[in-house]
């Protein structure tokens, strides 16, 4: 079954016809050219392919690309404003938060979704919004870093 | 991947309509299990029905004269962060702080985690000790099944072919009451249960009373010990707490995992029990009566 | 006055391909823009562990929609191997492992590609299998019945009979008789699981047949090796194979070896269009590699003054189906198989064992990780029975800068020492177990640890630098970031050394055409041996760019430098710039170009294994557990490890590097196992294969950076990234017994397995 879908992308929209079992990680990757979130295993257990959907993260293999229909969607690529560095990517490059950086794209966005509810999270908390996404590198105590000192460095 | 249509729900009667059509038909909330089931060749529905979208099952209620009701498609992320929730349900509060993680929270929902019926389902626990209802819906019309007598074992549920949830209701909460849940598991983000338990009750002048007690990851099911939970009513001492952990170690049945034996999760099972049990007293005891 | 800047060595660096990996530039395996033309490969791989088997319908696949090209061992029988050719490229008769590959299909589209493979019928005529290396050494059935006719196999001391595929043995003084005349003697096996790479970027790649050549764009560890391979595997000289390297997330060993890169080479050697791969995550678990189980067999001796007399130890490993990834490791297990101690009299045997296992492949430091687990708890054991403190037993025996442990090594000036006193301190050492609430103890324990860094034979590191108008400073090395930061080292050694800014140096992806066809690149230990060869580049480079500038300034080339990036003059202080020098060409229009290559090689003089070794990374580690006592359940709370790395060139980085490190220890000390069934892998995602995650961190992870020079090293710098892990679990080990009294013997540590050990103790039975 094929659906004619429009969603709001990295702030554009965007209209396209999909079939039913595709996933969104299917559209943005082999459709849209966005490569950003990462297929790391398809099955919702590691977080690469985080996006936020309406605001709040999940995991794009895991959703229906048809459900994004009428939806707002942000991914790794629209994290950055134009030239500018997100601060948590800035925060990121600083204090080593990529080792191999295939978790990267999921980690930035599972941390964009928590400082878009908590300004200021401790580092107890940080873990909680990090427990979906692995990183085998075990970049974890830089990556909490990162985050904690970029949720700082925010007005 | 298998294909299959799939269609966005926006009222029970469309739901009537497509079961009626037979079988091949499934139902989908978050999708975390079907799209799995699916993707391992385990389900190949031709129809997946989003029931996500149809407005009555996001409802979201509370009344301090009857309680909280909510709709079977919310997010489990709401019973993490919803004010109502935090304030008058705290054991269902800090449970759902645990479950999965933030990316799977915000896609499961209550209906569907409940339905899929898992034996180590973490959000059954506190929903037994708030002695939640499960509004159920079909065509035939409407029931109500509290959740302990829902579970049929082996993820199997009351739950007929035509039927799905659409609600659930929380009971009042009752003033000066506490609850706690505790879980060992091998991997401490929750995968890979070896055993938990929540354990709640409330205070009456000087007794405590109304104990639940539910189990998880030692049955067939999640499931409440009432025999237990009556063993521990009024004031326990030492030795009514010892026959509720004999009664409890009589009425479950667990099963050896590759990460662990049977007997083994019976030993865990004890102990977070015994811990959980001296919490809600030490902590229903500490409160001003 | 003219001074030098401030140099960049051992301050912050950043990882060079950070900003493009965290705006979702950086092209992973899967990532590549579609080819025109494209297609699609995939595998059909075994499901039975040892079989006879028949493949039928062939043709109708080869003729299903889309399919341009589809390949069986009938098609293509040949051997794949870097030492040893014990594996098939796919099979012909038999199948050894379930994870074999058995036909690999190229198609316009993934779904014609699996339509094809599933119109492909397999027969199986089960054989008996065996998958415990005790049952292997009996020989009762035979992995490898044909093993002397494989290429390589006479350069090992194997036996196909037993299935030992390959022994190594090292022998000083007379271990028996000291043990005899001993005054302690502690006996004892140690056990570990089969384990994974996991890396969360599975293994994939894109090959294009262009004319005669093959080209590659490859997501591993090791193109130089793997183009070796591939070439040898399909009879093509090593000119017609070209890999580029691309972006790789995560490695860890796993994407050394030649994987699906062989069959992907094959299929597209068939067509004259780019074929992509990109496995699951399922076939990544079950159908690449494997880290091998060990057992351990110890005996250690020690006087009534605590000296260590005397150590036999066996090292058996489980390689499954083949040993040829492994052989290197069976070398530094034999070197680092004492623990770093002095032991006068010393026998020991390394031996890998066949079974019907899937193939074995190293993981980052685990394989001495293992030995280590056996020889730290072995060590406290010994500490504990000659009266002595964990702490000062160790160093009472420790290997120091000077002792001569081979005919031809001896010690360099070592860290060993300080490992141990600044782990300990960081966690706050107490010896004594502590109780800390009801049924909890708390308990530390602690672990030295050695890892040579030694360098295969014929093995080289290149690096060439060249200098334009162009792009300024471009760079071609040979090895791969794998994410330890090996381009950024590169790029702050270059900016240090030419003293140019760091935004003028671009290292270009690593591609076997840089270099002449035989050319075979180390690719572990980068440091080591790259920043060898760098440091010659540089000078070289540095001596061409002055020199051209002495006969144009007419002035000796011993008065000028390169300052900032400006090539200036001591005596006269004329100054310009190096980069309008650059882009101003050498008059009459054509461009200035200067080129340097810096080469670097293992003595190469006799093959012997001390002959080829470098030096040993030293390595302290602290762990402290809270176990409790009804339940075995534990936490670890704090974790330190320490590195002797020489000299930081870039602390941060570094510093990175151990926290992961100890993350990944705790992983593969609490959590992961690879689990079979009957040969057949059932730990094939991440639910059944579990790695850490940030619920699993203890409270409190100390990163300590030891640095004791190397005089040999670049800048005295050694390696960090592999030996980071390597005492870990033996670490917290020790702080499990000293919790509770009882040792575990098996990895993964689990809380159900001290639970036995404790009611195993209440009852009075042997822990």
């Amino acid at each position: 079954m094929k659906h004619a879908i429009s969603f709001i992308l990295n702030q554009e929209e965007i209209q396209l016809t999909v079939d039913s079992h595709r996933t969104l990680l299917d559209v943005l990757r082999d459709d849209l050219g966005l490569t950003g979130a990462k297929q790391g295993c398809d099955t919702g257990e590691c977080g690469a392919c985080s996006v936020l959907l309406n605001g709040v993260v999940v995991n794009a293999c895991m959703v229906l690309a048809p459900e994004a229909d009428g939806a707002e969607i942000l991914t790794v690529e629209g994290l950055a404003d134009e030239e500018e560095l997100h601060p948590l990517q800035r925060s990121f490059i600083d204090h080593h938060g990529v080792q191999c950086g295939y978790c990267a794209p999921g980690m930035l966005i599972a941390a964009k979704a928590l400082l878009n509810r908590t300004s200021r999270p401790h580092e107890e908390e940080i873990r909680e919004a990090l427990v979906g996404n692995l990183c085998r590198c075990g970049a974890y105590p830089d990556i909490i870093k990162s985050i904690q000192v970029a949720s700082r460095a925010r007005r | 991947m298998h294909t299959f249509d799939y269609i966005r729900l926006h009222s029970l009667e469309e739901v009537a309509q497509h079961l009626a059509q037979g079988p091949g038909v499934r139902l989908m909330g978050g999708g975390n299990v079907l799209l799995l089931a699916i993707r391992r060749g385990e389900e190949a529905p031709q129809k997946v029905l989003d029931v996500k979208t149809i407005p009555e099952l996001r409802d979201v209620r509370y009344h301090h004269n009857q309680g909280l009701k909510l709709g079977a498609a919310v997010p489990l992320q709401h019973l993490a962060t919803g004010l109502e929730v935090r304030r008058h349900y705290p054991l269902l509060y800090q449970t759902a702080q645990k479950l999965a993680s933030p990316q799977v929270r915000n896609r499961a929902t209550i209906g569907g985690t409940l339905a899929w019926a898992s034996p180590v389902s973490e959000l059954a626990a506190p929903m037994l000790c708030y002695d939640t209802v499960c509004y159920l819906w079909s065509p035939r019309g409407r029931r109500d099944v509290p959740l302990h007598a829902f579970y049929l074992g082996d993820f199997r549920t009351v739950l007929m072919e035509d039927e799905l949830i659409t609600h659930v209701h929380l009971p009042p909460p009752p003033q000066r009451s506490h609850g706690v849940y505790l879980r060992q598991t091998v991997r401490h983000d929750g995968r890979r249960m070896i055993a938990a338990t929540a354990v709640w009750a409330m205070r009456k002048q000087q007794n405590l009373t109304r104990w639940r007690i539910a189990v998880l990851g030692v049955d067939d099911r999640p499931k409440r010990i009432p025999e237990a939970e009556a063993a521990l009513e009024g004031n326990p001492h030492p030795e009514d707490i010892q026959r509720a952990l004999e009664i409890v170690q009589a009425h479950i049945h667990p099963q050896d995992v590759i990460y662990a034996r049977a007997d083994y999760r019976r030993v865990v099972l004890n102990a977070l029990l015994q811990q959980g049990i001296h919490q809600v007293i030490h902590q229903l005891q500490s409160m001003r009566s | 006055m003219i001074s030098r800047k401030p140099h960049i060595i051992g301050k912050p660096f950043p990882l060079i391909e950070a900003q493009r990996k965290l705006t979702g530039r950086s092209c992973y395996a899967g990532d590549e823009k579609p080819r025109s033309g494209q297609l699609y490969a995939r595998i059909l791989f075994s499901e039975r562990p040892h079989a006879r088997f028949q493949l039928h319908h062939v043709e109708a696949a080869r003729s299903a929609p889309g399919v341009a090209a589809l390949l069986t061992g009938q098609d293509l029988a040949t051997r794949l191997g870097a030492q040893v050719e014990d594996r098939e490229l796919l099979a012909t008769a038999e199948v050894l492992y379930v994870g074999q590959p058995l036909a690999v299909v190229a198609a316009e589209t993934p779904e014609a590609a699996e339509a094809a493979l599933a119109r492909i019928q397999v027969t199986y005529e089960d054989l008996p299998a065996v998958f415990d290396i005790e049952e292997a050494l009996q020989g009762r059935v035979q992995v490898h019945p044909h093993w002397a006719t494989y290429r390589g196999t006479d350069a090992l001391q194997g036996d196909p009979r037993r299935n030992l595929a390959h022994t190594l043995r090292f022998r000083r003084g007379e271990p028996e008789d000291a043990m005899a005349r001993a005054h302690v003697v502690v006996e004892h096996a140690y056990t570990t699981a089969p384990l994974h790479h996991a890396p969360l970027e599975t293994h994939g790649a894109v090959a294009h047949r262009r004319g005669d050549q093959i080209v590659m764009w490859v997501h591993t560890q090791a193109p130089f090796l793997q183009r070796a391979v591939i070439a040898r595997a399909l009879k093509l000289p090593l000119n017609q194979v070209r890999l580029i390297g691309q972006c790789v997330g995560g490695s860890f060993g796993g994407k050394v070896h030649v994987s699906i890169e062989g069959l992907l080479a094959a299929i597209a050697r068939e067509v004259d269009r780019p074929v992509r791969l990109h496995l699951t995550r399922e076939e990544e678990f079950s159908a690449t590699f494997i880290t091998p189980a060990m057992r351990a067999r110890i005996r250690m001796a020690a006087d009534a003054q605590g000296r260590l007399v005397a150590l036999q130890a066996v090292y058996d490993w489980n390689v499954g189906a083949s040993v040829d990834l492994f052989l290197h490791q069976l070398e530094s297990v034999l070197l680092a198989g004492t623990g770093p101690y002095v032991i006068p009299n010393v026998s020991i045997e390394v031996n890998a064992i066949y079974t019907h296992l899937p193939p074995a492949a190293p993981m980052r430091g685990l394989s001495l990780a293992h030995v280590h687990w056996a020889v730290e708890q072995h060590m406290d054991e010994l500490a504990e029975r000659v009266g002595m403190s964990p702490v000062d037993f160790r160093l009472w025996n420790l290997v120091k800068g000077g002792d001569k442990l081979f005919p031809h090594f001896v010690m360099h000036a070592t860290g060993l020492e300080s490992c141990a006193w600044e782990t300990t301190k960081a966690i706050d050492w107490h010896p004594e177990a502590i109780p800390t609430g009801p049924n909890a103890m708390t308990g530390q324990g602690m672990a030295l640890g050695w890892s040579p860094i030694l360098i295969m034979p014929g093995c080289k590191n290149r690096v060439t630098i060249q200098c334009d108008g162009e792009d300024l400073c471009t760079v071609i090395v040979d090895g791969m970031d794998v994410g330890q930061g090996y381009y950024a080292f590169i790029t702050q050694l270059i900016a240090f050394e030419l003293n140019i800014p760091v935004e003028w140096i671009s290292v270009l992806p690593t591609d076997t055409d840089a270099y002449e066809p035989e050319w075979q690149a180390v690719y572990q230990n980068l440091l080591w041996s790259t920043g060898r060869a760098l440091l010659r580049a540089t000078q070289e480079l540095k001596r061409q760019v002055l020199s051209y500038v002495s006969e144009m300034w007419e002035e000796p080339v011993t008065n000028l430098d390169i300052v900032e990036g400006d090539i200036i003059s001591y005596a006269t202080r004329r100054r310009m710039s190096f980069r309008e020098l650059l882009e101003r060409g050498s008059g009459q229009g054509a461009p200035l170009v200067f080129r340097a290559t810096g080469e670097y090689a293992a003595s190469t003089d006799g093959g012997a294994l001390d002959q080829r070794l470098q030096a040993f990374a030293a390595t302290g580690y602290a762990a402290e557990v809270t176990v409790n006592m009804k339940t075995g359940h534990f936490v670890i709370t704090q974790l330190a490890g320490a590195v002797d790395v020489g000299h930081a060139l870039n602390p941060e980085g570094v510093r990175a590097q151990l926290k992961g490190g100890l993350v990944q220890g705790i992983s593969t000390t609490v959590l992961e196992k690879m689990e079979f069934e009957d040969g057949r892998p059932i730990s094939t995602d991440f639910m059944h294969y579990p790695i850490a995650t940030t619920a699993d961190l203890p409270r409190k992870l100390y990163p300590v950076v030891v640095e004791v020079p190397q005089s040999t090293g670049p800048y005295g710098a050694r390696d960090v990234s592999n030996h980071v892990i390597i005492g870990a679990a033996a670490a917290i080990g020790n702080a499990i017994y000293r919790a509770t009294g009882v040792r575990i013997r098996d990895l993964p540590i689990t809380a159900q397995k001290v639970y036995d050990a404790l009611q195993r103790a209440e009852k009075g039975q042997a822990p």
